[in-house]
């Protein structure tokens, strides 16, 4: 929405520097989207005099002059020709600066000396073109500046406004908002319509027949008005607030709108068949020429204005082609009315058409503004176009709309706000805002708001627009004397931060995708056709179709991520991310969001480094992570289950993840197929952790032992085994033994190769034996040792190398 | 016997001080006071003495033993610092060699900022709520007073799943769902994922918000003004201006958008704050009436506030980032800088 300082001073008497008057606009709620002042810093561009004009000794093209600029007498040169002597002509002295930062200096043109320069409105930025430069009307006073001159020196404001303030959408809006905030009152200047002797009732007729969604319709008719271009000054209004000039009658009915916010519309009455407006809906189907030469097909209800044949508008949107105002127009039907904003909204909304007058309509325009709007723009038209005015209007408004009673209590609003005003204040910020207040009895107020406020409906809106009067910088900062205590965050909440935490903590790298993804992106993964992760939900209106759907897996969004990455020659990368997929049920309207923590690591393991030879991330690196994650969550009795767990992994090399009987996850190398669809050369590994079932399975309570105060004892055993036996089976067949004084188990070395059967690998396990209570004696270590072996060589069918 | 001894004693001490390593020095322990060394071979000859002789000779052999043991420990003990010395004298590295590091990892940075936006309000006593992000039009829009075909939801471009599911456009429908679960007091914040269908350099068809409620018995707008400044000067540096100006939201009332000094230029004027000095960072109000209603709350006897920030907007003011994308491209180069 944009004004003009000097447009709002034609409705309020202010005195306020730019930044005072972007500052209590931006405080009212009119936020300052952009503020351009005209003639700021252009002082030294005065009024001046050609005292003495002659040709330049060296240039044909140029003349020397004598510039009178009321105090002194200088020279000049000058390209010009349109200018004599005695002309008042404006001159940009030394040191001002033009449009486009261009300065004047004190030059020598073609060896002759010019003190500064005669300036075209061009120059100024007053004009796109010019031909010559600006030769003024005489009387000014030499020497005044030029802008203050012909007042325009000028402030344009771009205000961005809420969707509430449908009372803003206008110069007089705006200046209301001022007059409040300063208490001071409107100027309301508009002359009274000069009317003919024939009455309007005689020229035409207007019938309602969907009151319902047009409670008043106004027109006034005008004849005999000549079409022409508009004259400079109301171009130059328009173009200031971003309407670009028609004609005359059509640029009146625009300045009206930005004035005071009522759209109009003008009718070449000579294309009203029957001489008669109907307004009603439209039926299904019906077809109907914009004013923009399209076509459009309506469907029933839509709000139309009507001839007596066919619409001649589309209600509050835009009128057609066939009534159209034309350079042949001479007889005008002036329309101003007050629609129903929802049903302005819907058409508009459905035909994508969207109008300065729409968009007024569909916010909410002043009911009992609608004559003056109309009178205004009769009287300018006739001014403008000439003609005569037909004798009243047609005021169809069957039922008029009466202000609501709002009640309102001052300590409430008070309270609400912090603030303590005395009741005379608030009543005093309402009227300022020309609400009507009585006292009542009780100490309440009773208030009606005025009938462009139609966001005042109840007694918030009234508290607000008593802060906002009052100011909000005026409302003191205090804390809420009740003591609350937060909860404590859930287990949900909190392992949440413990995941994100410890993977970060393990060099890994988070990352946030898109929630949406390809639609192929489940083919890419290759879930088999009954995958519960194909059946997806769809956006109804993407933005593109690689995010029409919504993930129900993170290892798309991850794949691409390391692609994207590997691209820029990051090839070493840990990267996780821990975030919703969005999984439809069944029969049921809401999906479920549950949590996933997946991880991918490609490239070396460690950093560069100078002191040894790196190595490329593998499996282990991958359950390492998980494993530690796991245990310090707490989950107890964690299995791995090779068992070919997803389509997506190598099957020789992943598992599923078990937390008792509940499948946790998975991890596994990236099944080289998929690997190669997502571009990726280098293996990937990957986990993927159901979040919802970590914090399931994490147990809060810890058992913590002190440790032994007695030393250990440890003895390593070398097993030569067949390639089938799993290191886990070796462990628990030591951990069998169920012997208190086993303290560790670790495996320290697998070996295959050379010097070890085909089919076969060497397992190195160490074990610790030691006791709580006593040093063990060298006999019962070795008593117990040959138990462990024993087992081994007995259960796992091992050989002891 | 003395003679002996006396011998026995000087050339102790002589090879003792003749010994140049400590590996010498106890060559000499070995030689006079071991075992079998000489000290112990002469005093087997103690028996051969007389009886009044014994305990004078014997009291001798123990002197001149003290005084080998002590002088021995003496050169022993010079003889290592001497060791050491010589060891710092020649041992040395090169310092600035990289040091062997273990690769961390970092949070994303809106990860960072919902992480230190809740910090701050678990300090003023806010707990944390969360809530679907495929939802109902109703708690989206409807039940936050936005009555269906009003311009206000024009302010919010949705993407919809079906008639009635869409993808929340802010994170206030958590402030429905906690309401119509529990009675005040209460104090929640809701950080989560929201989608409006725009995307350009500073927007992002997918972002973050969090959204904050507060309903007591009688919660002011003054109050709200409190909290936000605490809030504001935890985040942003203790003596951050904070400015709310009004503005409009269907589900508060009276509302303001919250500014605090550019943090850019220190109010002054920038290319970041469009000249103003001031940079919106959330938007807030007073629950307005019309929800309570839909919760079931008695708007009469209650009020409260409620506000919420975009958490890009943050993160990129408080690292100086100025394209959106670049918060979901997932560079780890842009990554490993948080
Ligand atoms: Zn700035």
């Amino acid at each position: 929405m944009k004004v003009t300082s000097n447009w709002l001073k034609e409705f309020v008497d202010f005195d306020l520097s730019p930044e005072q008057l972007a500052d209590l606009l931006t405080m009212l709620g009119l936020e300052m989207e952009g503020m351009e002042l005209q003639g700021a810093g252009m002082d030294d561009v005065v009024v001046a005099l050609v005292e003495e004009k002659r040709q330049h000794p060296n240039a044909d093209k140029l003349s020397l002059c004598r510039i009178n600029n009321g105090s002194e007498v200088l020279d000049v040169v000058c390209g010009a020709q349109n200018f004599k002597v005695g002309d008042t002509v404006v001159l940009a002295q030394i040191g001002a600066v033009l449009p486009g930062d261009f300065r004047i200096k004190r030059s020598k043109i073609r060896g002759e000396e010019s003190c500064g320069m005669l300036c075209s409105e061009k120059e100024l930025g007053l004009a796109d073109e010019s031909a010559g430069i600006m030769v003024l009307p005489g009387g000014f006073k030499l020497g005044t500046p030029v802008f203050e001159a012909l007042g325009l020196k000028d402030i344009f404001l771009e205000i961005g406004l809420t969707p509430n303030r449908a009372d803003c959408l206008s110069v007089l809006g705006v200046a209301r908002e001022i007059a409040a905030k300063l208490g001071v009152r409107i100027k309301t200047t508009y002359k009274p319509v000069i009317e003919g002797t024939t009455a309007v009732e005689d020229v035409i007729g207007v019938t309602v027949k969907d009151a319902d969604l047009c409670p008043r319709y106004a027109a006034r008719h005008i004849t005999g008005s000549r079409i022409a271009p508009s004259p400079a000054w109301l171009v130059k209004r328009l173009n200031a607030v971003g309407v670009r000039s028609v004609n005359n009658v059509v640029d009146v009915t625009n300045l009206v709108m930005m004035e005071l916010g009522q759209p109009l519309h003008a009718f070449d009455c000579d294309h009203l068949a029957e001489q008669r407006i109907v307004v009603r809906r439209s039926t299904e189907g019906e077809l109907f020429t914009t004013l923009d030469g399209q076509q459009r097909t309506l469907v029933a209800g839509d709000l139309v204005i009507c001839d007596g044949e066919q619409p001649v508008a589309l209600a509050g949107i835009m009128g057609g082609l066939n009534s159209e105002i034309s350079d042949a127009t001479s007889s005008i039907l002036l329309e101003s009315a007050w629609f129903k904003p929802s049903a302005i909204r819907t058409t508009s909304k459905r035909l994508g058409l969207h109008t300065e007058s729409s968009h007024r309509f569909e916010r909410g325009t002043d009911i009992d503004g609608v004559t003056r709007a109309l009178d205004r723009a009769a009287s300018l038209i006739v001014e403008l176009a000439g003609g005569t005015v037909s004798r009243g209007i047609l005021d169809i408004y069957p039922v008029k709309t009466e202000p609501a009673s709002i009640v309102l209590r001052p300590e409430r609003a008070n309270a609400l706000i912090g603030i303590d005003l005395p009741r005379a204040e608030i009543v005093d910020i309402l009227r300022r805002l020309e609400f009507v207040v009585t006292e009542s009895d009780d100490g309440s107020l009773e208030v009606f708001a005025p009938s462009y406020r139609i966001d005042i409906e109840r007694e918030i809106d009234l508290v607000e627009e008593i802060a906002r009067l009052n100011g909000f910088d005026r409302i003191p900062t205090t804390m809420p004397t009740a003591m609350v205590v937060s909860d404590r965050p859930s287990a949900h909440q909190r392992l949440e931060r413990v995941v994100r935490d410890v993977l970060v903590a393990h060099g890994m790298n988070e990352v946030i995708n898109f929630s949406f993804t390809t639609p192929d992106a489940a083919d890419k993964l290759m879930l088999s056709v009954d995958d519960p992760r194909r059946s997806v939900i769809r956006l109804v209106n993407p933005l593109i179709d690689e995010q029409s759907v919504m993930r129900t897996s993170l290892l798309p969004g991850l794949l691409e991520t390391v692609s994207r990455n590997v691209c820029f020659r990051s090839l070493d990368l840990k990267l996780f991310e821990m975030r919703r997929v969005y999984m439809p049920i069944k029969d049921a309207e809401m999906p479920r969001e549950p949590i996933f923590v997946t991880g991918v690591l490609t490239g070396q393991r460690d950093r560069e480094d100078w002191s040894h030879a790196r190595a490329a991330i593998d499996f282990f690196d991958a359950k390492g992570i998980v494993e530690n994650l796991l245990e310090l969550l707490n989950i107890p009795a964690v299995r791995w289950v090779s068992d070919t767990p997803e389509q997506y992994y190598h099957p020789g090399k992943s598992c599923s993840i078990m937390a008792g009987k509940e499948r946790i996850g998975s991890i596994g190398e990236i099944h080289p197929t998929v690997q190669e669809s997502f571009g990726l050369e280098k293996p990937v590994y990957c986990f993927e952790l159901d979040f919802e079932k970590l914090v399931v399975q994490s147990r809060q309570k810890r058992t913590i032992s002190a440790p032994s105060r007695f030393p250990d004892s440890t003895r390593d055993i070398a097993l030569l085994v067949s390639d089938g036996v799993s290191a886990e089976s070796i462990v628990s067949s030591v951990r069998g033994v169920k012997a208190q004084e086993i303290e560790q188990v670790e495996i320290f070395d697998l070996y295959c190769g050379a010097g070890i059967p085909e089919g076969h690998k060497s397992i190195a396990v160490r074990i610790r034996y030691r006791s709580y209570d006593r040093t063990l004696t060298d006999e019962e270590i070795a008593g117990l040792h040959a138990k462990v072996v024993d087992n081994l060589v007995n259960k796992v069918k091992v050989s002891i190398r | 016997m003395r003679e002996q001894l006396e011998v026995l004693r000087h050339e102790a001490l002589q090879a003792i001080a003749s010994a140049s390593s400590q590996d010498s020095l106890q060559d000499v322990r070995i030689r006079f006071l071991g075992r079998k060394g000489e000290l112990t071979a002469l005093m087997k000859g103690l028996g051969s003495l007389s009886v009044e002789e014994r305990p004078v000779v014997g009291q001798l052999v123990n002197t001149i033993r003290d005084e080998i043991e002590s002088v021995l420990e003496s050169a022993l003990s010079a003889a290592r610092e001497q060791a050491k010395a010589e060891r710092l004298q020649s041992e040395h590295i090169d310092v600035t060699l990289p040091g062997r590091r273990a690769q961390f990892g970092t949070k994303h940075p809106i990860t960072q900022v919902i992480e230190e936006v809740s910090d701050i309000f678990a300090g003023l006593g806010f707990s944390v709520a969360e809530g679907p992000e495929i939802e109902h039009d109703w708690y989206n829009f409807e039940a936050l007073n936005f009555p269906p075909e009003h311009p206000a939801r024009d302010m919010q471009d949705t993407f919809f799943v079906d008639n009635s599911l869409l993808l929340r456009t802010h994170t206030s429908p958590v402030q429905i769902r906690t309401m119509l679960k529990k009675k005040p007091p209460l104090r929640i914040i809701a950080p989560g994922t929201v989608y409006r269908c725009d995307s350009d350099a500073t927007h992002s068809p997918m972002f973050h918000q969090i959204e904050g409620l507060m309903v007591d018995k009688s919660v002011s707008f003054s109050d709200l003004k409190g909290i936000l400044t605490i809030f504001t000067n935890q985040l942003f540096g203790q003596k951050t201006g904070v400015r709310l100006r009004p503005s409009f939201f269907p589900f508060t009332e009276p509302s303001a958008e919250v500014d605090i000094a550019c943090v850019i230029c220190g109010g002054k004027g920038c290319r970041v704050c469009k000249q103003s000095g001031w940079l919106e960072i959330l938007g807030a109000g007073m629950v307005d009436p019309e929800v309570y209603r839909h919760v079931n709350y008695d708007a009469d006897n209650i009020s409260g506030f409620a506000f919420g920030m975009g958490i890009e907007r943050i993160a990129m003011l408080k690292y100086g980032i100025s394209d959106m994308r670049l918060l979901f491209e997932n560079d780890v180069r842009f990554l490993r800088q948080f």
